[in-house]
C-alpha cells in the first residue's frame, strides 16, 4: 500500500548526494523534458539510465514505482493516438475516429515524457532517507526566510505528516477491524452500502486523529519546541561529490539549451 | 526545587476544580510516586510542573523560577522533562535518532553536542542500535523508552513519568521500572504517576490524590499501611500488604506496612517459627 518510491538502503553514489543537489536536478530535468525536442530527450533518457545505474537501483525497483501510473500512461497514450490530426494509418469507420502518424508519435513521445517525470521522482525518493528529503526542501526554501516563509516550520510539518502515516494506516486498520467485529463488511454488498460503511469509518479516524493531534502538540510544547529557529542533528554539507554534480548538471543543460537540441 | 502553593485549577471556568488548594515540594533527586482514581488530578497535577498548564490561582515555580514567567518558560521546560502517557503521540521524529534531536534542537544547540547527547541517551536507555529505526517499527517498550531518551536528551532536574508502563507486557514494564530507578539514582528527581501500587513501594515518598486535592502523602510505608482509608477511596493496596491486613482482620497478630514479597516472606516466617504461633 505504501510502497511507491519508498526509499531503497544503500550507499551509492546518488544516494550519497547532498539532497538540494538531488531536489533541483529533479525539478531542472523535469522543466527540460518538457520543454526539449526528441534528441535532447534521448540524451536526458541516456543520463537518466546512468544515473540509475549509479544509484544501483535494480531497473526492475523503477519499473515497479512505474506501476501505479499505468492506467494514466495508457490514457494519455491513447487520447493523443485517437484525437490527433494527420494522416491516418487506421480508420475505425463505426465512431469515424482514426489512428494517424502523428497521433502515434504524438502519444508515444508524451507517453515518454510522463514516465520520465515519474521515474526522476521516484529514483529522488528511492535513494533519500525522507528525513533527508525534508532538511533538503528546508535548504531550498532557505533563501525565502528574510520574507517571513517560515522553513522550520514547515520542514516540522512535514515531517510530522511523514511520521503519521503508517500510525494513521494502522489506526485505520484498526477501526475497520472494529467495525467488522459488530457486523460491518466492507468488502460484500451493494455499491452504496459499501460507500455507507466506509464513512462510517471516516467520523471516528478524523475524531481520533484530532485527539493524536492535541496530544501530540502538548508533547512538542513539553519537548520545548516554540515557532522560530532551531537546529538539527544533522547540517547538510555539500562534498566535492556535490559540487561535481551540480557543475554537470549546469553543463549539460546549457550544452541542451545552447545547441538548441 | 519544585514548589506548588495553594494552586487552584479548573479546566471548565464554571466547573469543578480538577486541582483544589494543592500545596507540595518536591526536591531535587527525590523519588516521588502520585496515585489516585482516575480523574482525581494527577495528570493533571503534573502538566503544572513544566508550564503546560497555568494555576488559575496560587503558583508553581521551579527551582525558584515562576512557571508564569514567560521568559523562564523554555528553561523549566528543559529542567522538568515529561514521558507522556501514550509514547505514539509523543514520537514526533521520523528515526528513532531524530526524535531524540527534537528536544536538543529545540534548544538551539550546535549538530556536534546534539549527536553527542542522542548518542548517550540512546546508550542509557538500551537502544544504542536501534537509531535508524522507524518509530512505527518499534515495539510498545521500545517506544517507550525512545520516549524516555528523548527527555534525557535535555539533561533534566526532573522527570514526570505518566503511567510509565500502562500497555506493557511484564517484561517490558520491569525493563522500565528498573530504568526508572537507575536514572533516580543518577540524580535526577522522579514524579512517577501509576495505578499499580507495587510499581511505587521504593519511592521515597507516595501522594494520594481524589477529587483534585492530595488526601495523604507519606512514606510508602505510612501510606500503604493505611489501608482503611485506601480502601475506602478504592485504590489498590501492594498485595501483599492486603494479604497481611487480611491475617490481621482474622485476628494474627501481624505487621501490616509490609510493601514487598520478601519482607512477607521474612514476616511470615517469623510468625510460623515464634512459640506463640497458633
Amino acid at each position: 500500500m505504501y510502497n511507491w518510491g519508498q526509499y531503497v538502503p544503500g550507499n551509492s553514489i546518488i544516494h550519497r548526494l547532498d539532497p538540494r543537489i538531488k531536489i533541483l536536478s529533479v525539478i531542472v530535468l523535469s522543466v527540460f523534458i518538457l520543454k526539449v525536442g526528441v534528441n535532447a530527450g534521448l540524451l536526458l533518457s541516456v543520463f537518466m539510465m546512468a544515473v540509475i545505474f549509479m544509484s544501483r537501483l535494480t531497473f526492475q525497483r523503477v519499473i515497479t514505482s512505474l506501476r501505479p501510473f499505468i492506467i494514466f500512461f495508457i490514457l494519455l497514450f491513447l487520447l493523443h493516438v485517437l484525437f490527433t490530426a494527420g494522416t491516418p494509418i487506421v480508420r475505425f469507420s463505426f465512431c469515424g475516429l482514426s489512428i494517424t502518424h502523428e497521433g502515434l508519435y504524438r502519444g508515444l513521445y508524451i507517453t515518454w515524457q510522463f514516465m520520465f517525470l515519474v521515474t526522476g521522482a521516484s529514483i529522488l525518493t528511492m535513494t533519500t532517507v525522507p528525513s533527508d528529503l525534508i532538511s533538503g526542501i528546508e535548504g531550498i526554501l532557505k533563501p525565502l526566510r528574510p520574507l517571513g516563509v517560515p522553513t522550520h516550520d514547515i520542514a516540522i510539518m512535514l515531517s510530522l505528516a511523514l511520521r503519521f502515516v503508517p500510525t494513521f494506516l494502522g489506526e485505520i486498520d484498526r477501526i475497520k477491524k472494529a467495525q467488522m467485529a459488530r457486523g460491518a463488511n466492507f468488502k460484500k454488498g451493494k455499491m452504496i452500502k459499501k460507500i455507507k460503511n466506509i464513512t462510517s469509518l471516516a467520523l471516528p479516524i478524523v475524531l481520533s486523529s484530532f485527539r493524536r493531534a492535541e496530544e501530540t502538540a502538548t508533547a512538542m510544547e513539553g519537548r520545548g519546541y516554540k515557532r522560530g529557529p532551531r537546529t538539527c542533528l544533522r547540517n547538510l554539507r555539500m562534498s566535492s561529490a556535490d559540487y561535481i554534480a551540480l557543475v554537470l548538471m549546469v553543463a549539460m543543460m546549457t550544452g541542451i539549451q545552447l545547441m538548441a537540441l | 526545587m519544585i514548589k506548588v502553593e495553594n494552586v487552584t485549577f479548573r479546566y471548565d471556568h464554571s466547573g469543578e476544580p480538577a486541582l483544589n488548594r494543592i500545596n507540595m515540594t518536591i526536591d531535587k533527586g527525590e523519588y516521588i510516586g502520585i496515585v489516585g482514581p482516575n480523574g482525581c488530578g494527577k495528570t493533571t497535577l503534573v502538566q503544572h510542573f513544566n508550564a503546560l498548564l497555568y494555576p488559575e490561582d496560587g503558583r508553581v515555580s521551579v527551582d525558584g523560577m515562576n512557571t508564569d514567567d514567560e521568559s523562564c518558560v523554555e528553561e523549566i521546560r528543559r529542567r522538568v522533562g515529561m514521558v507522556f502517557q501514550n509514547p505514539d503521540n509523543q514520537i514526533v521524529g521520523m528515526t528513532v535518532e531524530e526524535d531524540i534531536a527534537f528536544g536538543p534542537g529545540n534548544l538551539e544547540l550546535p549538530s556536534p553536542e546534539i549527536r553527542q547527547r542522542v548518542d548517550e541517551s540512546l546508550a542509557r536507555v538500551g537502544l544504542k542500535n536501534h537509531a535508524e529505526r522507524q518509530p512505527y517499527t518499534l515495539s510498545g517498550g521500545e517506544k517507550r523508552l525512545v520516549s524516555i531518551a528523548g527527555v534525557l536528551a535535555m539533561k533534566p532536574e526532573y522527570i514526570i513519568f505518566d503511567e510509565p508502563t500502562s500497555y506493557l507486557d511484564p517484561s517490558g514494564r520491569d525493563r522500565i521500572l528498573s530504568l526508572i530507578e537507575e536514572i533516580n539514582k543518577q540524580g535526577i528527581a522522579i514524579i512517577h504517576i501509576t495505578h499499580n501500587m507495587d510499581e511505587i513501594v521504593n519511592a521515597g515518598r507516595v501522594v494520594v490524590m481524589d477529587e483534585g486535592r492530595v488526601v495523604l502523602t507519606g512514606s510508602p510505608k505510612e501510606v500503604f499501611g493505611k489501608v482503611e482509608q485506601m480502601k475506602a477511596l478504592k485504590l489498590d493496596i501492594p498485595v501483599v500488604t492486603d494479604l497481611a491486613w487480611r491475617l490481621k482482620q482474622r485476628g494474627e497478630d501481624i505487621r501490616t506496612d509490609i510493601l514487598t514479597i520478601d519482607e512477607a516472606c521474612l514476616e511470615i516466617l517469623d510468625r510460623l517459627k515464634s512459640p506463640h504461633a497458633s
